[in-house]
């Protein structure tokens, strides 16, 4: 049985180059990549180490600038944005959940929470509110300032706040990367979930396969260059694809 | 462990860039202060030893100046017949009045009127004096009234006489600061004699025909007896001494801000090593790990406080010397006297600017120094940098507390104890107490009030400006220790703003309440002619004129100035303030007395003292003791009638004018200028103009301390850049993120600036109440009735110029904070 869904994309990347320096000292770290990520998906980056995961991300987020290609975010074309049209559009449209801190320690976690939303001057919205520190059963941890909070509690606190804001696209780079494995299972499922369950859409970046296996779909880099994709991953099939690349 | 100390310091030189920068201003200020006085004392030596040798020996009075004291004129001749002696030539000196442009005579005091031997006076233009009716003036007053060689001036005698004179040249009066600040007219020592009605000598200069000074010397000795006999070297050793005891204060007074620059460069030092130790938390326990033991780590620490210090220091000493370079130029460009010299740093210099530099810095590293030993090697292991957090202990409280008992009491004790020196010392000392309680507790009072400062700005400026407060107040101990710094200066200038405007008020008050006039008339000749209170009276725009007069009696014996003030003046015109007794219905028989001279003879209301004088003898009761603080009345006030029956008709020592009301201003001056047209020697001043100069002597001492403390201004607030910027570094990935999530670069740069700004407010605000307080408590030891004057306005300014002044020293370390690229300092770990 194959049903065609109609799926809206979220972020579009074309011959998207990245080098850092340049003359001989120069680092092609992107050599032209075309991928598309869906709207209310989970996906994942993967690929071995140097191959240019991170520098994608970020280049996706509109933290880091491009060499040549396009990106657009929800339709918006990002590339040639000057700094202040780019921080603007952080704000409204793109949520980050970072490897490590991720949260501002003189903060209180309810208020690292809510930081995206008044830094835009928006207001949030009680019930989103609610249903997200349900979601990250975090209620009664609301008060704490992140030193008091355990590292698998400060990256759901993390996810809370890059929920909150409900932006067009979640970007996290290796979330799970300092985690035991079962906060880092619980971390990857309250990403799951809020992708289901919130319609989110999340593009993360990891070295797990089985972190990897959470998401609908696997996106594979080598050397700067998308090489493989993987639908609907298992830990073993990522594993696979990931073995078949560095042979 | 040198190696990795000194690689570690070329790994952060950047960040002690700005720590070096506060040692070099305070060891280039204190270098600075050397190099001038240096350079003026070498020149003083330098034109003293010119003098000495052309003159043998000197013979000058035991006792001192004064015209009783003077030579008596027999002296000359016995010094003159002393073989051995070519020549004696005499120095006369006394009071001669030289009238100005305007037909009045010139300055506040009588001119000088000397005569100076041709071997001594240092002519600049024309020639010395050497006919009877010629004379030279000095340089300054030569040129302020315009007088050039080939004019006639005019002066007046001892009797008040006119006498002129053709001015034949313009001599220096060199290092004499009597006749440079009276101004003085040389004349042949003949003339100066005959208007001065000076009697005896004030100095001989003494020239040899052959022998060596030193015999000469002893041959003079014996020949004048009673006066002090030295040779011209000694002489002019003496004078340099003098001169040099002059610089010396200078000197002080200038280290003693210089001490206070280096104290707050020390705060500075001490916040700057903390923040690098506890940025540096893992090197520290890294090396550890591997083997440094706690004295290798300590000893690193305070090797490169050393290495630091040393290296301001020297910096310090060239910015000294070029300090001191351009503070001459500038005094020689004002036109200072201050004799040629080259500048230079002596070798005291440098060893007083290293040894202060270098021994401040190190124990200013000392006790971070110790933290770092503290640190276990453990710490190497741990991933996220600890929040300082600070809790008030229990020790810290104790010893706060002692310190602000000791303090308070001591300042109590100082204001109950009624003025005196030494209650001010102890007010003083009270106030140090107080200050080191406020260092100690700084921590403890800096979260509050960063919230209290920080209130309106993180209304203002949104989330930022929330944030900045709340880093403002996340490391209480870092904020404190810059604030400090900051609040050192600000007390200093506000103590000197609350001094100045309370005195100033205080001062004015009991001059208007007890002496409400509109013109003052005084003389230079002593006295003035009573015809002109007479006319006076006569004016129908003047309301009153209170005239009044003094003599020299003995009272009980004791030689004192005896005076009397116009009868219906007393309790309208001037209102003297009683210690005890009353001055109403004061007539003859009755006498006023001084409350200190009262004191001295131990007389109270309702005693007796008898005044006598020329022979006559008038006994007096008592009838009040008068506060003598500003006091215009003499030690002892008499009725018009009795003085005049005891002293005879005496002219006026001063005249007060008030004018009616309504009265033009220009209109009744031009009155009581009129009245005295025809006598030169009276001089006319108006209260507007005295209050004008007191004012104007009062800011300008306040601009120049202002202006020495603006040096530990300036280093405190190197202290804010210098934390800002270590705190910026340390909190990158911070920025980081807060840029990740949507702040644009100006709100960041914002951020930082309102940070600074709580701080800066903090610093000030803690500095006006402590300047305030004790500007209060000081003032209360000076006099009894002080009038406490807030000089409202100044202190903020002083607040708003602080907070500016810390959003300024912002700029550099916000624009690096908000220049970083997100994603280099994500990476960064
Ligand atoms: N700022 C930079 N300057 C120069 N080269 C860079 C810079 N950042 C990344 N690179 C280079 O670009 C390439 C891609 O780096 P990137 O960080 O994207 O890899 P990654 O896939 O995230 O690796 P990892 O799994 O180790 O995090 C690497 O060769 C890296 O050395
Ligand atoms: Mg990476």
């Amino acid at each position: 049985m194959t049903t065609t869904i109609q799926v809206r994309t979220a972020v579009v990347a074309r011959g998207l180059t990245k080098v850092y320096g340049e003359g001989d000292a120069a680092v092609h770290a992107l050599r032209g990549i075309d991928v598309d990520f869906a709207a209310e998906a989970f996906t994942a980056i993967m690929g071995p180490s140097g191959s240019g995961k991170s520098t994608l991300m970020h280049c996706l987020a509109g933290l880091d600038t491009v060499t040549d290609g396009r990106v657009s975010i929800g339709g918006v074309e990002i590339t040639g944005l000057n700094d202040k049209q780019l921080t603007l559009l952080r704000r409204e449209r793109v949520g980050f959940i970072f490897q490590a801190f991720n949260l501002l320690p003189t903060l209180t976690a309810e208020q690292n929470i809510r930081l995206p939303l008044e830094i835009a001057g928006r207001q949030a919205d009680q019930e989103l509110f609610d249903r997200v520190i349900e979601t990250v059963g975090l209620r009664d941890r609301l008060k704490h300032k992140p030193s008091e909070l355990s590292g698998g509690q400060q990256q759901r606190v993390a996810v809370a706040r890059a929920l909150i804001s409900k932006p067009e696209v979640i970007f996290a780079d290796e979330p799970t990367g300092n985690l035991d494995s079962r906060s880092g299972a619980e971390v990857l499922a309250f990403l799951r979930r809020s992708v289901r369950e919130l319609g989110q859409t999340i593009v993360m970046v990891t070295h797990d396969p089985v972190a990897a296996s959470y998401a609908d779909r696997v996106v594979f880099l080598r050397d700067g260059l998308l090489v493989r994709e993987v639908e609907r991953p298992t830990p073993q099939t990522v594993l696979d694809t990931l073995m078949a690349l560095e042979a | 462990m040198f190696r990795t100390t000194l690689t570690g310091l070329l790994a952060h030189r950047v960040r002690l860039l700005l720590t070096c920068l506060a040692i070099v201003l305070g060891v280039g200020f204190i270098a600075g202060t050397f190099v001038l006085t240096d350079t003026m004392n070498a020149g003083f030596v330098q034109s003293f030893a010119a003098d000495a040798d052309k003159v043998d020996v000197v013979v000058t009075p035991k006792g001192g100046a004064g015209p009783d004291e003077n030579l008596p004129e027999s002296v000359l001749a016995a010094i003159r017949a002393v073989p051995g002696v070519k020549d004696a030539q005499p120095m006369v000196s006394g009071d001669v009045p030289l009238i100005g442009r305007d037909g009045k005579v010139v300055g506040d005091y009588p001119t000088a009127g000397v005569s100076i031997p041709p071997s001594r006076i240092k002519i600049t233009s024309g020639r010395a004096p050497s006919a009877a009716d010629e004379a030279v003036l000095d340089e300054d007053t030569a040129e302020t009234q315009g007088f050039a060689p080939g004019a006639t001036i005019a002066v007046l005698d001892q009797a008040g006489k006119r006498q002129e004179f053709r001015l034949v040249g313009v001599f220096d009066v060199g290092l004499d600061q009597e006749l440079a600040y009276r101004g003085a007219v040389a004349f042949t020592p003949g003339t100066a004699r005959r208007l001065t009605g000076a009697e005896g000598f004030t100095e001989i200069d003494v020239l040899s025909s052959g022998p060596s000074p030193e015999s000469l010397r002893t041959a003079v000795a014996a020949a004048v007896g009673d006066a002090k006999v030295v040779t011209g070297r000694e002489r002019a050793e003496e004078l340099a001494r003098r001169n040099h005891m002059d610089t010396s204060s200078f000197r002080l007074g200038l280290l003693l801000f210089g001490a206070v620059a280096l104290l707050v460069a020390a705060l500075v030092i001490y916040n700057t090593f903390n923040i690098l130790v506890a940025q540096r938390m893992r090197e520290m326990a890294l090396l550890r790990c591997i083997g440094a033991t706690k004295r290798q780590v300590f000893g690193s620490i305070v090797l490169e406080s050393a290495v630091v210090g040393l290296l301001s220091s020297a910096l310090g000493l060239l910015t000294g010397l070029g300090l001191g370079a351009a503070a001459v130029a500038v005094l020689r460009a004002v036109g200072a006297d201050i004799p040629t010299g080259t500048v230079s740093l002596s070798p005291l210099t440098i060893v007083v600017g290293m040894c202060t530099g270098t021994i401040v810095t190190m124990a200013a590293a000392l006790l971070p120094a110790r933290q770092a030993t503290r640190v276990p090697p453990l710490a190497a292991l741990r991933t996220q940098v600890e929040e300082h957090t600070f809790r008030t202990g229990v020790v810290r409280v104790v010893v706060a507390a002692l310190f602000v008992l000791a303090g308070v009491g001591l300042t109590a004790a100082g204001v109950s104890q009624g003025p005196s020196q030494e209650a001010l010392l102890t007010v003083m000392a009270g106030g140090v107490l107080v200050f080191f309680a406020v260092l100690i507790l700084g921590p403890a009072i800096v979260r509050p009030l960063s919230g209290l400062a920080g209130w309106v700005p993180a209304r203002l400026f949104g989330v930022p400006g929330r944030l900045a407060v709340d880093n403002a107040r996340r490391n209480p101990k870092r904020a404190a220790t810059t604030t400090v710094a900051l609040t050192v200066g600000v007390t200093l200038m506000t103590f000197m703003a609350v001094l100045s405007s309370t005195m100033r008020t205080t001062v004015q008050d009991q001059l208007d309440q007890q002496f409400p006039a509109d013109y003052i008339l005084s003389s230079q000749t002593g006295t003035i002619p009573r015809p002109i209170a007479d006319t006076l009276r006569g004016s129908r725009e003047l309301a009153t004129v209170t005239e009044f007069r003094e003599e020299k009696a003995k009272v009980n014996g004791r030689d004192y100035k005896v005076g009397t003030v116009t009868q219906s003046a007393i309790g309208t015109a001037i209102k003297p303030e009683a210690s005890s007794g009353t001055m109403d219905g004061f007539g003859a028989g009755d006498v006023a007395v001084a409350d200190n001279v009262a004191r001295d003879l131990g007389v109270t209301v309702g005693d007796t003292v008898t005044v006598a004088s020329g022979g006559k003898s008038t006994p007096l009761e008592v009838v009040a003791v008068l506060k003598s603080d500003v006091s215009m009345l003499p030690s002892f006030t008499m009725a018009e009638q009795s003085f005049e029956r005891h002293f005879g008709r005496v002219g006026d020592a001063q005249v007060l004018v008030n004018a009616a009301d309504g009265v033009d201003p220009g209109r009744a001056r031009k009155i009581v200028d009129d009245a005295t047209a025809a006598y030169p020697a009276v001089k006319v001043s108006s209260t507007t103009e005295i209050r004008g100069q007191f004012d104007e002597a009062l800011d300008s001492i306040l601009m120049v301390v202002t202006g020495l403390l603006a040096l530990a201004i300036v280093i405190s607030l190197l202290g804010i850049a210098n934390t800002l910027s270590l705190s910026v570094h340390e909190r990158t990935r911070e920025s980081a993120l807060l840029r990740a999530l949507g702040l644009t670069r100006p709100q960041l740069r914002g951020m930082l600036s309102v940070e600074a700004l709580v701080l800066g407010l903090v610093g000030a605000i803690v500095g006006v109440v402590l300047g305030i307080a004790y500007g209060w408590a000081a003032t209360a030891t000076f006099t009894e009735d002080v009038s406490f004057q807030l000089p409202i306005v100044q202190i903020l300014v002083f607040i708003a110029a602080s907070g500016l002044a810390a959003v300024l020293a912002a700029v550099l370390p916000a624009r690096r904070a908000a220049r970083a690229s997100v994603v280099g300092a994500l990476a960064a770990s």
